[in-house]
């Protein structure tokens, strides 16, 4: 089968960029030989007490590197601005004690971007002209081809009031989710329970005067209803699975899919054992597994029930999410770096998928999406 | 000596880095924040000392905050020590950032120019309760700039002093802690900036770069946080002749409130926590008066106390608590015998000479 181009919906390149401080031009093997033996962060000071207990495990083996991309042509991806109000207890590079610390974290994400388009290594999609010319690229890549990136946000925090919206625009952000761990200053989202809190309705009126999209991904429950309730314009899920299949609110309800997929929203696949291990429950920490025991097939079962459910295939894509805080070692069991995506493909054909139906899941219906938004 | 307080600036914090690596609230007083830091924070970058509340009270008005981010593999513990510049640059840009928020809450205005600089010292004069303090972008290892092309986008987001390198070795010259002069791409980048009209920084050149860079530039110099080498030894400080060679090109020289900077004894391989400093505030006036002896005159220190960058009040002079206590330093100054007009010039006279020599 030839290779067909696909777009992944949700990746943390700058989060990967700056806090594992991988140098995303090298190959993964190459992250792989130098990666940090601690990650990054306060703990690591020669004085600090987890400096002292010695190195911790790996548990965040990269697999996501942009040679690899380009040679399973991921031509172009959603890759997040991530920064989050939140406890900083844990992960002091995305959890931020202040929405101020917040907007600067992500204004770095954005920042590492535009250092990698001026080096040529990928070039930002804000029009369908500038996504037409990209998938124009993708027809006869080279080894230099840059990767397009349609610029994502994961929580709003980094966006400090409404009248910053317009700002985050011209940089070129096309879709943003509300929430992201915990509650944050616009509501409530994975790990919680409630729903929004009133600084998100003027946001959302000014995300409303631009074409961004809102991602649903990572609102709780009651936000998710709060937003569609509120929000005219358009939704999607960039990196969710069914909750049919899986359990906890981080996953989408049968009711959840209908109603992005009854607005036009496309639902992202994510590659990871905690979204694809029905023992697994977000919600029960005693649940987690450290390494994976599904293979890449198990993403089938997902993407199976959400055809059946709209009774289409118009609404499935990729959102891996791969490298997204986890490694390899919770990666599917037979998946090793991002070009296995194209094996993934094979594995759709296998199940039965024509070649018109997989060309939808890797590219056409995200594709599709933002040409209806953009024109 | 005046019976008000003297409008100081402080020309090295690293405000940024300490908001978004070591994830502080700095609106907040630094009493509040260490109530808030948890104890592996404390432990990695001490007490804090350094918030805009403090800076505020203490009559801070106008600051040097910096862009901070190198090349340094080995950092796994700063958040800030990169593999590449492309991480430096974002890095960087994630501390002006923290700076544009500020500015937008009304918390920092920053100075661009002569009237900006103007503006800030006649708002000092009065302050109120709101008066924003003044910042002057500077960058402390030029990583986050990512080529001489770059260095005009720099320039128009505010930036008017670098320091070329910092610790270990940046993309462009060796620092603090190795041996070796200017790197090859050190020579082009001295020569855009010096187009540009932004002062070069000397601190945290080694030996040999120090005067390889003296020599090569001929644009304004200064050093933002550095103290004597004669009163303590060690690469980090300025030999006498460095002082020397900094006044005669109308350069000023930073007094910093580091304990490995002002105390000879301070051993670097022993956590903060774990030993106690001699040094005082006195001991940063020693460091002053070495100065003003050795060149004649009051014309050439100031204030670049380098506090809260990755050391807290652990590692500061012992009677020190916040940055509000910089406002002590006046009153030392007077019992060793400095006029009114030399204190006012060592507060932030000699600095905003500078920058107005420079701005023109």
């Amino acid at each position: 089968m030839a290779k067909h181009l696909i777009i992944d919906g949700h990746l943390d390149m700058a989060f990967n960029g700056l806090f594992y401080r991988r140098d995303l031009t090298q190959s993964v093997y190459e992250l792989r030989n130098r990666e940090d033996s601690i990650r990054g962060g306060v703990s690591a000071h020669p004085d600090s007490l987890e400096r002292r207990m010695g190195p911790r495990p790996k548990h965040f083996t990269p697999t996501v590197a942009l040679p690899e991309m380009r040679k399973g042509k991921v031509g172009i991806m959603l890759s997040t601005i991530m920064a989050r109000v939140q406890d900083p207890a844990g992960n002091t590079h995305n959890a931020l004690r202040t929405q101020a610390n917040a907007y600067a974290r992500g204004q770095s994400h954005l920042a590492y971007y535009r250092a990698l388009e001026r080096k040529g290594e990928i070039t930002f999609i804000k029009s369908t002209s500038d996504l037409d010319a990209c998938i124009q690229s993708w027809e006869n890549p080279t080894e230099q081809t840059p990767i397009g990136l349609i610029l994502s946000m994961e929580s709003a925090d980094s966006i400090l009031g409404p009248d910053q919206v317009g700002e985050w625009y011209d940089a070129g952000l096309r879709s943003v989710s509300l929430t992201h761990f915990g509650a944050n200053s616009y509501g409530h989202g994975t790990g919680t329970v409630g729903g929004l809190y009133p600084p998100a309705y003027p946001l959302m009126d000014a995300l409303s005067e631009t074409n961004i999209a809102i991602d649903l991904t990572h609102a709780a429950d009651l936000a998710f209803w709060h937003i569609l309730d509120y929000w005219k314009g358009p939704v999607h899920a960039s990196h969710c699975n069914c909750r049919a299949l899986v359990p906890g609110q981080r996953h989408l309800s049968d009711e959840m899919i209908t109603a992005i997929t009854g607005r036009g929203g496309v639902i992202g696949t994510v590659f990871a054992e905690q979204m694809l291990n029905p023992a697994w429950n977000w919600d029960d920490p005693r649940t987690h597994y450290a390494t994976s025991t599904r293979p890449m097939k198990a993403a089938l079962e997902h993407i199976d029930h959400i055809c059946t459910l709209t009774g289409n295939t118009d609404h499935i894509a990729f959102g891996t999410d791969l490298d997204g805080g986890f490694g390899l070692e919770l990666s599917p069991t037979d998946y090793n770096t991002i070009d296995d995506l194209q094996r993934f493909l094979n594995l759709m054909s296998d199940h039965g998928f024509s070649d018109e139906d997989i060309a939808k899941y890797a590219s056409g219906n995200l594709i599709q999406f933002f040409k209806n938004i953009w024109s | 000596m005046s019976d008000h307080p003297y409008l100081i600036l402080d020309s090295h914090l690293d405000l940024g880095f300490s908001a978004l690596q070591i994830n502080r609230d700095l609106t907040q007083p630094a009493q509040t924040v260490r109530v808030a830091d948890s104890e592996l924070t404390m432990r990695s970058f001490g007490s804090c000392t350094t918030t805009f509340h403090d800076l505020h009270k203490g009559h801070v008005g106008i600051v040097f905050g910096t862009v901070m981010s190198r090349i340094d593999p080995n950092d796994l513990w700063t958040g800030t020590g990169m593999y590449d510049q492309t991480q430096c640059h974002g890095v960087g840009m994630g501390h002006y950032s923290v700076y544009k928020a500020m500015e937008r809450d009304g918390i920092i205005t920053q100075i661009h120019n002569r009237a900006d600089l103007d503006a800030s010292i006649q708002a000092w004069q009065n302050p109120q309760a709101d008066t924003p303090i003044g910042l002057v972008l500077a960058m402390e290892s030029a990583d986050p700039i990512l080529d001489p092309e770059q260095v005009p986008f720099w320039y128009d987001l505010g930036l008017r002093i670098v320091s070329i390198s910092h610790y270990g070795t940046s993309s462009y010259c060796h620092g603090t802690g190795t041996e070796g002069g200017l790197l090859d791409r050190g020579r082009p980048l001295l020569d855009a900036l010096k187009k540009a009209g932004i002062i070069v920084d000397l601190t945290h050149t080694t030996d040999q770069a120090f005067w390889e860079i003296l020599d090569h530039y001929d644009g304004p110099v200064a050093a933002s946080h550095h103290n004597c080498r004669a009163l303590v030894p060690g690469q980090r400080q300025l030999t006498d002749d460095m002082i020397k060679a900094i006044v005669e090109r109308g350069g000023v020289i930073g007094a910093a409130f580091d304990a490995w900077m002002l105390d000879p004894n301070w051993k670097r391989e022993t956590p903060a926590w774990g030993q106690t400093t001699q040094a005082t505030l006195e001991t940063v006036a020693d460091h002053i008066d070495h100065i003003a002896q050795l060149v004649g005159s009051a014309n050439h220190s100031g204030i670049g106390s380098d506090l809260d960058g990755g050391f807290g009040q652990e590692q500061s002079p012992r009677d020190l608590n916040t940055i509000a206590d910089l406002q002590r330093i006046p009153e030392i100054l007077d019992r060793r015998g400095y006029s009114d007009a030399d204190i006012g010039n060592l507060m932030s006279g000699n600095w905003v000479r500078l920058l107005k020599n420079v701005w023109g």
